[in-house]
This record gives structure tokens, C-alpha cells and sequence, in this order.
């Protein structure tokens, strides 16, 4: 059962907004021929393989390429010394903190292998066989050093160190450590708030690493001139990010690099940073040829980014009648080989559903021998969302109080401060928790070994810069074309806004995704933003279109142009005093286009703000077998607010996709490593994430409380989601057996060893 | 209330490392830049980190840090550290 509840009188009724067609890009994907990045093949096109280090932790002494450079069909080899070196400085956002001298040692390794899988050398030739062959002929000397897996090991003073030399930042005269950096935040006074609690609740946590498990492993290639211009096309959430980094990367200019993106096949955020684009460009300068390269399912797990593992530690105070009044966390975070786990998300997001007036969360980024972390969906909030929304419901039941209850009793709401500084500028968080205690299901009865939980996520959300271009077509047709890879529906609900907006039929406009060349700067898929932020893209572009054509039209009624308005997509006479015209269409105007003044073409750029954060609530039945401790899930019901949803269907699709991979995250995905450092489990026969056998239809509760900065009251609608499931299956684990699980994953050997306690 | 000076707020850590601890500031702007412009005066150099590593809230609504948002009389500015999504 699916239920939409409008909660606002503000939401308008669209004609075309709020539908749901089929997806425009349905039919190349259904029948097998929409391209992805390995898919396209260029003349003369080479292929390449990175040879990777075997050892978790290893000092390169020498890099030796000439018996593969001696190979027959081998075009390029090439090591970290073909790169520039780096600057070592940190630039940009604080959660990524890129410090390039970092991110072209995970390119290329150059004084050390930090991770098994870091990739060490590459080669290209004219098979794929060959370049295989070739590379397994680099001979690498190195020494193999100590290792270290595990955050809270990583952290202890005896530590094995990455980086000898690197001093935390945010530590007042400490040593060098594997900890690159601390934060603390806080608001109000933390000693004061515990001691008005009636019941305080502490607990320790622990999270796995696990990938964002896309379907696609990253692929691209490269095509690079003699004159220093190329050409990539790739699988990325961001074709000018790609661009960018590589530019960096490269010592190149961006002008230079022209991109192109593929299809994908998913990224949940781990397809934002660069692995091969760089390391192909490179191949393809050398060889003078177009470069593929793609990893395998291994490689993608060895050496693109998991999301962080975690050590935690939360504490909240909460008094008899359930005023949350203080809350307090530590979030040891994994940041993987380099410095950068989204440790600072994770504090800012994990007390911020609700209204408390103390409240602190210090965070730690530590690096150990394992993969770089990247983003994942909502990254890092998921995590303190485990530990903090735990505890919550221990302190409900201290207290006897429902926990949705007491959700509702302490949510935030606008003017809330939050722990980051600023106090909340939207609604949405009430409404949502009450549609979640309103659904029918929440009362239902349990059985034996069945229990029910709770838990609540928030996310910021993004907005920032994207462009789009609006181009009529002689027959009234309409092309948009924005910068945004399209993940999750964007082309549909690009242009069900353009059609809105404009008066014409959905299938009047035909919206894609163009290259670098060929639109303006967008930012990334990703943070929630496409859908508000280039979708205002969309609308600005539209919109101006529409001005433009009440040009033409005064100019075939030979009026001024204010005597003319836009409706229901026509120019028509603002009033009788102008001239008693018949109203033109767009197919009417289109056909003018030359004789009014040539193309009907405009374009927007945006930086899109006033975005309001993500905020979902969820509740989950399940089962536990006491035999083998495995857990079933029996419902699971999803409410998220969604602003506005464009396309009902996709935003469905994003909280159902967020709560499974939540509840892979909970249940059983996680990285395991042996003594020697080296994954053990990078396959997915080995590495578990659910498949549809496992899970019940998700229900979606769509709550629509519009954002106002928004033309159409859109929301980000793709990351809050997954931050609810591995409490709220916690907790249901918990109302089952009685036994709280604290580590995830809450596999069936776990939960197992959980009852056998006793 | 018309030319109530907007409050610029910086987290700890930022007012740490910037502004000498001190975490808030009043100033006279009407739209981003000119509270850049401000702090620039007192700090030579803020504003680049600013706009460099910054988000701002306006009254609690989130946008990049960018010159053109406008600044209401008496408004917090609060700028925070920049968040990147997945």
C-alpha cells in the first residue's frame, strides 16, 4: 500500500507535476542497448589494467616496467611518476577536505601501498588479455610493513602509522597519529542538561564498512590528442566533477577535457570521486590511442570507496515525562588509506530531529590500511544515527513511553537551534512522524519472536550550481538539456517541470543529459539536489523561453510585448485593450521562430539555496528465528518528506532503495578482513546485499509539506531514508529477543552468540 | 528595524582559527557580499576562506556562500562548514 498525504494547504494541483509517466529512458535500458561506460568502443580503441598492491601496507622500493613495456601489444605503461606531484594543502568542503596530494597518491601509489588493491601501475594494450599479461610482468620490490584494520586500533598510540609524519588537526600539540583530524560541536551546557534527566542511557556501537554496492563497476575512456585536448567518456554522478579532477590530476586544463557521461549504473555517492579517469587519459597520451579501462567486481570492492566502519560511543538524558534534554556522542570514524571519512556529517546530523537543548558530538577521522572511504548516501549520518537513535529507544522504554511518542514530543520544528549553529528553517518533521503513527501498521499485532522498531534520519540536502538549456523545435517539440547524470528519473522530472511550467503535454519535451561541452557547470549527482537544483535550472530556463515567446507573439500581433501573457501554453492578449487576437500556441509560435527573430534557445545557471533538509521516519516488523539467529523482515513502512514529488513513482523508488540498502547495512553487508590485512569477501556471493527474496514491499508514505524556495516545492528525496533501518531493526531485534544489538552487522552468527548470552 | 545590522555568527572551530575566539559580529549589509566585505576589513583574508570552506544559513536557510544572497535587516548569518551529499 502506497499513501500520499498532503499535510499543506500549499500544495497547488499541477497538471503534469505529481504524475507519473514512463521513464524516458525505459526502453534503451529494458532492451540492453542504453551505453554505459564500458560499453562505448572507439577506433583503434586499447585497453588497460591496473596492477594493484597485494599487501595492506608496503613501502614501494622500486618499480620496475620494462619486461611488460617489452610485451608484444603493449602501447603505455605508466607509474605516479608520469603525474605531477601535488601541493600538499586541504581545499573545499570540509567534510571531502581534497587535498590533492592525497587524492593522486590513491591514483598512483608513490611511496607506499596503503591499502590492498592500491593501485601501483598501469599498462595498456591491444587486448584486454595482453594488458593482463603485461601487468603481471611490472615487478614491484617492496617492504611489507604493520598493518592496521580496525578505527579503535588505529588510534591506539602503537600503532602501525600511514603517514609518519602527520599531526591531527584539531589536537592541540599531539603526536603523529593515524587520527587526521577532531571535531566538537556543541551547544548549550552538556552537565547541566544530564543532570536534569531522570534516566540517563549510554551506550557503546560499533558499524562495519560497507560499499554503496552499485551495480556498474567504473568504467571510461579517454581519448587524448598531442596537442594536450581530450576527450572521457565515463560512468560518474558527475561528468564536470570528472573533469575537474582529472584537469588537477593531470596538470592539464579544463578547457581541455571535454566529457561525455555514460548511463549508470548506480553511485550513491561512490561515484563522485575519480579512480580511472586520470590513469586512462594518461594511457591514452602515452599509447597516442583511446584507452578503456574498467574494473572488475573485485577491484571495485579492493580499491574504490566503502562508506566509513565505525566506533561509537552515545549518550542521551531524557526526564520521566520524555523531555530529551541532553545528548552526547563520540564518532571514531574509518576515513580508509586517506584522510577524509564523513566523520563531520555524522556529527551535525545525528541529534537534529530534535529539539535538545544540550548537546555535544566530537568526531575522529582515522585512517587505517583500508580502501579511501567515499560518500555514501546521507554519508556518515547513517552511522551516529545508529548509535544516537538507539539509545532513544532505550531511554523510551526506561521511561515506558512509546518511541514514536516521544519522537513527537522532542521533534524539532522551525526555529529549533541545531547542533551545526543555525536553527531549522523547515517544516516537515511532525508531519511525518504523525503520518508514521497514523499508519495502520503500527498497531498491528506481533507474534512470537517478533518485534517491532523505531528510528528517525535527517539530511541536510544540497542545492548549489547547476545549468540547463531549453531549445524549441520547429514543430513545437521541446529539448532541455541539463548537466545532470541521471540516476534516479531526473530526465522524467526534468521534463515534467519544463511542461508544467511551459503549458505543453509531457511528451512535448524531451529532456537529456548533455556533455561538458555542451551545457553549463553542474554539480554533482548527488546530496539530494538534482531534483531542486536543476530543476529551478529547468524552470529559469523555461521560463525565459516563455518570455521570449510572448515577444515573438506581440511581435506577430505587432503589439508591445507586455500586452501579452502566458497561458495554459499559449500567448494570449493581456486584455481586450490590446487587440482581440487569437491565442498562439507553441507549435504555432515554433513555426514562426525564423521570420520573429531566428531560435528560440535560452539557457540558466543557478546556484540553487534554501534547500530543506531530508527527514524520514520508520518503523519495521521482523522476526527472529532462535534457531539460527536469522532475522525476517515482515513490513517495513517508510514515511519521508518529500516537499513535492515530481514523479511519485521515482521518489518511491528512492525511499524503498534507501531503506533495503539500509537493511543490508543492518543485517549482513560488511568487509571482512583476514590477519594479513587482505579482504576476504570482494565478491558478491561473499559480500550480502539483499535481493528482492529478502525484503517485503516497502510501504511509502509520501508526506508533501512544499518548500517554498522551491518553484514546485521540491525536496531533496534520496538520502534521508537510509538512515533509519539499522536502528529501527536494532530496536525491533531488541523488542523480539530482548538482547540490544550494538554492532552491526546484526548477521546470524551475531545474533545468534546475542541469545546463546543468555 | 530597517537597518538592523544583520549578526554574523562563525562556529568555534572556525572563530578559533580566523577571528581570534571571537564567534560573533554585528554588521551593516544588504546582501552577502557586503558582510564578506565587512569581515574582510576586519580580518584581511576571512572572506576568501569564507567563500572557500564555508555554507551559510540565513535565518536558518542553507545556500552557498555566494555574494548575491540577499540579507535581511537583523537576520543571523551563520556561516558553517561546507556539507557534500552522496
Amino acid at each position: 500500500m502506497n499513501d500520499s498525504v498532503i499535510v499543506s494547504d500549499s500544495v497547488k494541483r499541477f497538471k503534469w507535476i505529481g504524475t507519473r509517466p514512463i521513464r524516458p529512458d525505459g526502453v534503451p535500458k529494458v532492451t540492453g542497448r542504453a551505453l554505459y561506460g564500458a560499453d562505448l568502443k572507439l577506433p583503434g580503441m586499447i585497453y588497460g589494467k591496473v596492477l594493484r598492491s597485494p599487501h595492506a601496507h608496503a613501502r614501494i622500493l622500486k618499480i620496475d616496467t620494462s619486461k611488460a613495456e617489452a610485451l608484444k601489444g603493449v602501447k603505455a605503461v605508466v607509474t605516479a611518476q608520469d603525474l605531477p606531484e601535488q601541493k600538499f594543502e586541504y581545499i573545499g568542503p570540509e567534510r571531502v577536505a581534497v587535498n590533492f596530494w592525497h587524492v593522486t597518491r590513491n591514483i598512483l601509489a608513490r611511496e607506499k601501498a596503503l591499502y590492498e588493491g592500491h593501485a601501483i601501475a598501469a599498462v595498456a594494450a591491444v587486448s584486454a588479455s595482453i594488458a593482463e599479461e603485461a601487468a603481471a610482468l611490472i615487478e614491484v620490490e617492496y617492504e611489507v610493513l604493520p598493518h592496521v584494520i580496525d578505527v579503535d586500533e588505529a588510534m591506539a598510540p602503537d600503532a602501525p602509522l600511514l603517514f609518519e609524519d602527520m599531526v591531527p588537526r584539531g589536537m592541540d600539540g599531539a603526536k603523529p597519529s593515524n587520527i587526521a583530524k577532531r571535531l566538537e560541536f556543541k551547544m548549550g551546557d552538556i552537565d547541566a542538561g544530564f543532570a536534569q534527566a531522570d534516566v540517563v542511557i549510554e551506550k557503546e556501537f560499533k558499524t562495519a564498512a560497507v560499499h554503496q554496492a552499485y551495480i556498474e563497476p567504473h568504467a571510461c575512456v579517454a581519448k587524448m590528442e598531442a596537442d594536450g585536448q581530450g576527450e572521457i567518456w565515463s560512468s560518474s554522478q558527475g561528468h564536470f566533477q570528472m573533469r575537474a579532477l582529472t584537469a588537477q590530476i593531470l596538470g592539464a586544463k579544463i578547457g581541455d577535457l571535454r566529457v561525455t557521461p555514460a548511463e549508470i549504473g548506480g553511485g550513491f555517492g561512490g561515484k563522485t570521486v575519480t579512480y580511472l579517469e586520470p590513469v586512462a587519459a594518461l594511457l591514452s597520451r602515452k599509447a597516442g590511442l583511446p584507452v578503456r579501462l574498467q574494473m572488475t567486481r573485485e577491484e571495485v570492492f579492493k580499491a574504490s570507496g566503502p562508506t566509513s566502519g565505525s566506533s561509537m560511543w552515545a549518550k542521551v538524558g531524557v526526564t520521566k515525562d520524555g523531555k530529551i534534554v541532553a545528548g552526547d556522542v563520540i564518532l571514531k570514524f574509518q576515513a580508509g588509506a586517506f584522510p577524509g571519512s564523513p566523520v563531520m556529517n555524522a556529527c551535525l546530523c545525528a541529534f537534529s530531529p530534535y529539539d535538545i537543548p544540550n548537546a555535544r558530538a566530537v568526531g575522529y577521522d582515522v585512517v587505517s590500511n583500508r580502501p579511501k572511504a567515499a560518500a555514501y548516501r546521507a554519508p556518515g549520518s547513517p552511522i551516529g544515527h545508529f548509535a544516537v537513535e538507539s539509545v532513544i529507544d532505550m531511554c523510551a522504554k526506561a521511561i515506558g513511553m512509546d518511541p514514536l511518542d516521544l519522537r513527537i514530543k522532542n521533534v524539532a520544528g522551525i526555529g529549533t537551534p541545531t547542533i551545526a549553529g543555525p536553527k531549522h528553517a523547515h517544516a516537515g518533521f511532525r508531519e511525518t512522524l504523525e503520518a508514521l503513527r497514523n499508519h495502520p501498521g503500527y498497531t498491528a499485532k506481533l507474534g512470537p519472536n517478533q518485534g517491532r522498531g523505531v528510528a528517525c534520519g535527517y539530511w541536510f540536502n544540497g542545492g548549489g550550481e547547476s545549468s540547463a538549456t531549453f531549445q524549441l523545435n520547429a514543430d513545437g517539440t521541446v529539448l532541455v538539456a541539463t548537466g545532470s547524470p541521471d540516476i534516479g528519473g531526473s530526465r522524467a522530472s526534468m521534463a515534467l517541470m519544463a511542461a508544467e511550467t511551459l503549458g505543453v503535454d509531457y511528451d512535448q519535451v524531451r529532456a537529456i543529459v548533455a556533455d561538458t561541452g555542451s551545457v553549463g557547470y553542474t554539480h554533482v549527482t548527488g546530496g539530494s539536489r538534482v531534483t531542486f537544483a536543476t530543476g529551478a535550472a529547468v524552470v529559469t530556463a523555461t521560463r525565459s523561453a516563455i518570455k521570449e515567446l510572448c515577444k515573438r507573439a506581440a511581435m506577430i500581433w505587432d503589439v508591445d510585448p507586455e500586452g501579452v501573457v502566458w497561458e495554459d501554453g499559449h500567448a494570449k492578449p493581456a486584455g481586450s485593450n490590446v487587440g482581440d487576437f487569437k491565442p498562439l500556441s507553441v507549435k504555432e509560435l515554433a513555426a514562426k521562430a525564423a521570420a520573429t527573430g531566428g531560435p528560440i534557445t535560452t539557457s540558466a545557471g543557478v546556484n540553487a539555496g534554501a534547500q530543506a533538509p531530508g527527514f524520514s521516519a520508520q518503523f519495521c516488523d521482523l522476526e527472529v528465528d532462535p534457531e539460527t539467529g536469522h532475522v525476517t523482515i515482515l513490513r517495513y513502512v517508510v514515511a519521508q518528506d518529500v516537499g513535492k514529488a515530481i514523479h511519485p513513482s521515482y521518489v518511491e523508488g528512492q525511499m524503498q532503495g534507501g531503506v533495503v540498502q539500509g537493511i543490508g547495512w543492518a543485517l549482513n553487508e560488511e568487509y571482512i578482513y583476514n590477519s594479513k590485512g587482505l579482504l576476504d569477501n570482494a565478491g558478491f556471493l561473499d559480500y550480502r546485499c539483499p535481493v528482492a527474496s529478502d525484503v517485503p514491499m516497502i510501504d511509502t508514505i509520501l508526506v508533501e509539506v512544499p518548500n517554498p524556495a522551491h518553484p514546485y516545492g521540491v525536496k531533496g528525496v534520496g538520502e534521508a531514508n537510509i538512515c533509519p533501518p539499522m536502528a529501527a531493526i536494532a530496536c525491533a531485534i531488541e523488542q523480539a529477543t530482548g538482547k540490544r544489538m550494538t554492532e552491526l552487522p546484526m548477521s546470524p552468527p551475531r545474533v545468534l552468540a546475542a541469545l546463546s548470552e543468555g | 528595524m530597517s537597518d538592523a545590522p544583520a549578526r554574523v555568527v562563525f562556529t568555534a572551530g572556525f572563530s578559533d582559527r580566523y577571528t581570534q575566539g571571537v564567534r560573533e559580529f554585528e554588521v551593516t549589509a544588504k546582501n552577502l557580499r557586503g558582510v564578506l566585505r565587512a569581515m574582510d576589513e576586519m580580518f584581511p583574508g576571512l572572506a576568501t576562506h569564507l567563500e572557500e570552506e564555508t555554507t551559510v544559513a540565513i535565518n536558518g536557510e542553507l545556500h552557498e556562500t555566494g555574494y548575491f544572497q540577499s540579507v535581511p535587516p537583523g537576520a543571523e548569518v551563520f556561516f558553517i562548514p561546507k556539507i557534500e551529499g552522496g
